[in-house]
């Protein structure tokens, strides 16, 4: 394995030849293949083309580029170019612009990025943003237009490991995503530590297949730099592809003697409901080792419902690799061992509420399953505290607390938030979990975080939206998620009058789903002042929970 | 194949896909408000581009609206 310092040097460190590169299966459905020396000789075009657009060392571009080819070969432009890329995530289909545009004014004024790539299928989102204060002399290129042609001449600068590599927009708590700074030492040391040998241990017959999208972690440093450091060739498919036609991931594993893939557990669930018996025949997952799972909480049901269905095509169910890890710390904090049976543990959903894993009895019929998501890795430090920063015990609930030299120098140009989440060097990632014989396990968010298809999304975006709805008062509303059937399920409570209460449960669901795409699985009406709140104003979100999980809390008809 | 055969197969499709009755559903019908979220939404347009052999580009799906909309544009694909 090559032991290069920054991405820069990887990408230069890569074996010429056919042999070795990346295949992306792009928005046509057409195959593309760059082995890595096209890779380089089109990152070094555009590295020149994004100079001479007025861009220097240092300086941010966004990249907006639903093509993966495209976005791959523009980012490792802006690599070579000493630049530093920003991937914004494109604009999904059946949803409403306005809160889109709102995001994407903020992140390219938040990075202060001197240019955005996009392409012609972005144009109208473009033009519309162009109009926004927020893009004023910011340059917009068209990709590929804009790379065609014989490059200017330009000499590439010295990147180092300390200097950004990218930034890495969250979702955040409120339409104001943050960017984690993610220097090419954090990638270098994540990428080295989950595709070490304490990690997936790659090996030079290894093929990546993947289908995440590459504006976020997983997807961009799992299927695209990650595997560009150690040289792992990767087969791409386009993420809307994915949902559209989940057999196609599996097949692309088969056709390419896939060895590692990696999706959440939402994936898993969509590919055994939609893939026939009929399909089984055809298909081959004998040469997949790592089939990781992270993102989202991981469901053993859900992953062995896959193993049994797929059994036929060869698939093993050692590789199922649970994983946990954000974007603060690059990617990866833990992982399960490669090639084990996963280990779940079986917990008392009573001391559960009190914050502790105990074992459930064997016949308990209400045990709460929670997936081992494995170890941390070496030079890392991951442990568990409660609110004063002790340690916790073995068993006890706290939130998880991760240190070393993936973890993220902050938030770019955002001091209060780099400092609420690192404190004395250890970062706070917000999530609850505790251990157990070793392994890490993680029971939920302090947050609140809404999961769903693996799409975070934060209470508070859904109450702000609603609480514009004519007839709800606004600060009055609570979102959660409650798990129903093994899933997490939304439910919105909003306080109105009884007259209105049939007309904005209908309203509350269409906004809902207009503006973040999700579907309400309960909307209840509530009579003004009866959600709890705490003295300052503040809603009690777990308390609201707990009254409505009771059938406790008062509701209009 | 005509048009009401082509909005029988979204009801069938939407129907597996959903878990849910469509039986209720027009082709004047928001699909935002038929319960479908996104990714269900995109699974019922792979269902029927894999059924009737065509295939709609993400860029021509931003805008659609109603059922009636977005069989219209399953009908141009196929007749290009």
């Amino acid at each position: 394995m090559p032991n290069p310092q920054t991405l820069v040097e990887a990408l230069y460190a890569l074996p010429d030849g056919e042999e070795r590169g990346f295949r992306f299966y792009g928005l046509d459905r057409e195959e593309r293949y760059y082995p890595y020396a096209a890779m380089r000789a089109e990152a070094e075009r555009r590295a020149a083309f994004l100079a001479a657009a007025g861009l220097t060392k240092g300086d941010r571009v966004a990249l907006l580029l639903p093509e993966n080819h495209e976005f791959v070969l523009t980012f490792l432009g802006a690599s070579v170019g000493g630049f530093v890329p920003v991937p914004m995530y494109p604009q999904a289909t059946f949803k409403a612009i306005d809160a889109y545009l709102d995001i994407l004014a903020h992140i390219v004024e938040a990075a202060d990025v001197g240019a955005v790539v996009c392409m012609e299928s972005n144009r109208d989102v473009m033009e519309k943003l162009e109009a926004r204060p927020e893009m004023a002399g910011r340059r917009v290129l068209f990709a590929p237009e804009a790379f065609a042609g014989e490059p200017p001449p330009f000499e590439r600068p010295h990147v180092s490991p300390e200097d950004l590599c990218f930034l890495q927009f969250t979702s955040g708590s409120t339409n104001k995503p943050k960017g984690v700074t993610v220097t090419h030492a954090n990638l270098v040391a994540n990428t080295t530590a989950f595709l070490g040998p304490d990690g997936l241990n790659r090996t030079p017959d290894d093929v990546g297949v993947g289908w995440l999208p590459l504006f976020h972690d997983m997807g961009l440093i799992g299927f695209v730099l990650g595997t560009l450091i150690v040289d792992l060739p990767v087969v791409l498919m386009q993420t809307a592809h994915f949902a559209r036609m989940p057999r196609m991931w599996l097949e692309l594993i088969g056709k390419h003697r896939g060895t590692i893939t990696y999706a959440p557990n939402f994936a898993y669930e969509l590919a055994t409901k939609r893939v026939r018996d009929k399909d089984l025949e055809a298909l081959d997952l004998s040469s997949l080792r790592v089939a990781g799972c992270g993102a989202e909480p991981i469901r053993a049901k859900t992953l062995l419902a896959f193993a049994d269905k797929l059994a036929p095509t060869g698939f093993d169910a050692k590789a199922f690799l649970p994983s946990y890890g954000m974007a603060e710390s690059c990617l990866a904090i833990t992982f399960h061992p490669t090639g084990t049976d996963m280990i779940v543990d079986r917990v008392d959903a009573a001391a559960m509420r009190d914050g502790l894993a105990r074992p459930a009895a064997d016949d308990a019929a209400d045990a709460i399953e929670i997936v081992s998501c494995g170890v941390g890795f070496p030079g890392h430090d991951v442990k568990v505290v409660d609110e004063s920063g002790a340690a916790r015990g073995e068993r006890e609930v706290g939130e998880i607390v991760v240190r070393g030299p993936s973890v993220t120098e902050g938030y770019f140009r955002n001091a209060e938030a780099t400092e609420a989440a690192i404190r004395d060097g250890w970062l706070h990632t917000g999530d609850l979990g505790y251990c157990a014989d070793g392994n890490l396990y993680i029971c939920g968010r302090i947050k609140d975080l809404i999961i769903i298809n693996g799409a975070n999304h934060y209470p508070q975006d859904i109450e702000w939206a609603i609480g514009e709805l004519e007839g709800v008062r606004r600060g009055n509303v609570c979102a959660f998620s409650v798990v129903r059937d093994g899933t997490e399920r939304l439910v919105v409570l909003a306080e109105a009058n009884r007259g209105d209460a049939e007309r904005l449960r209908g309203e509350i669901a269409k906004q809902v789903f207009s503006e973040f795409g999700l579907q309400v699985a309960e909307v209840a009406i509530s009579p003004v002042g009866t959600l709890p709140k705490t003295s300052s104003g503040k809603h009690q979100r777990n308390k609201t929970r707990a009254l409505f999980e009771r059938g406790e809390l008062t509701v209009h008809p | 194949m005509t048009r009401a055969e082509l909005f029988e197969m979204f009801q069938r499709m939407a129907t597996e896909i959903a878990e849910k009755d469509f039986s209720d559903v027009t082709e004047d019908s928001n699909i935002q408000e038929l319960g479908l979220d996104s990714l269900s939404t995109l699974e019922l347009v792979g269902a029927m581009e894999r059924e009737l052999d065509v295939q709609i580009p993400d860029e021509q799906l931003v805008g659609i609206q109603t059922v009636a909309q977005l069989l219209e544009l399953v009908e141009r694909r196929m007749a290009s």
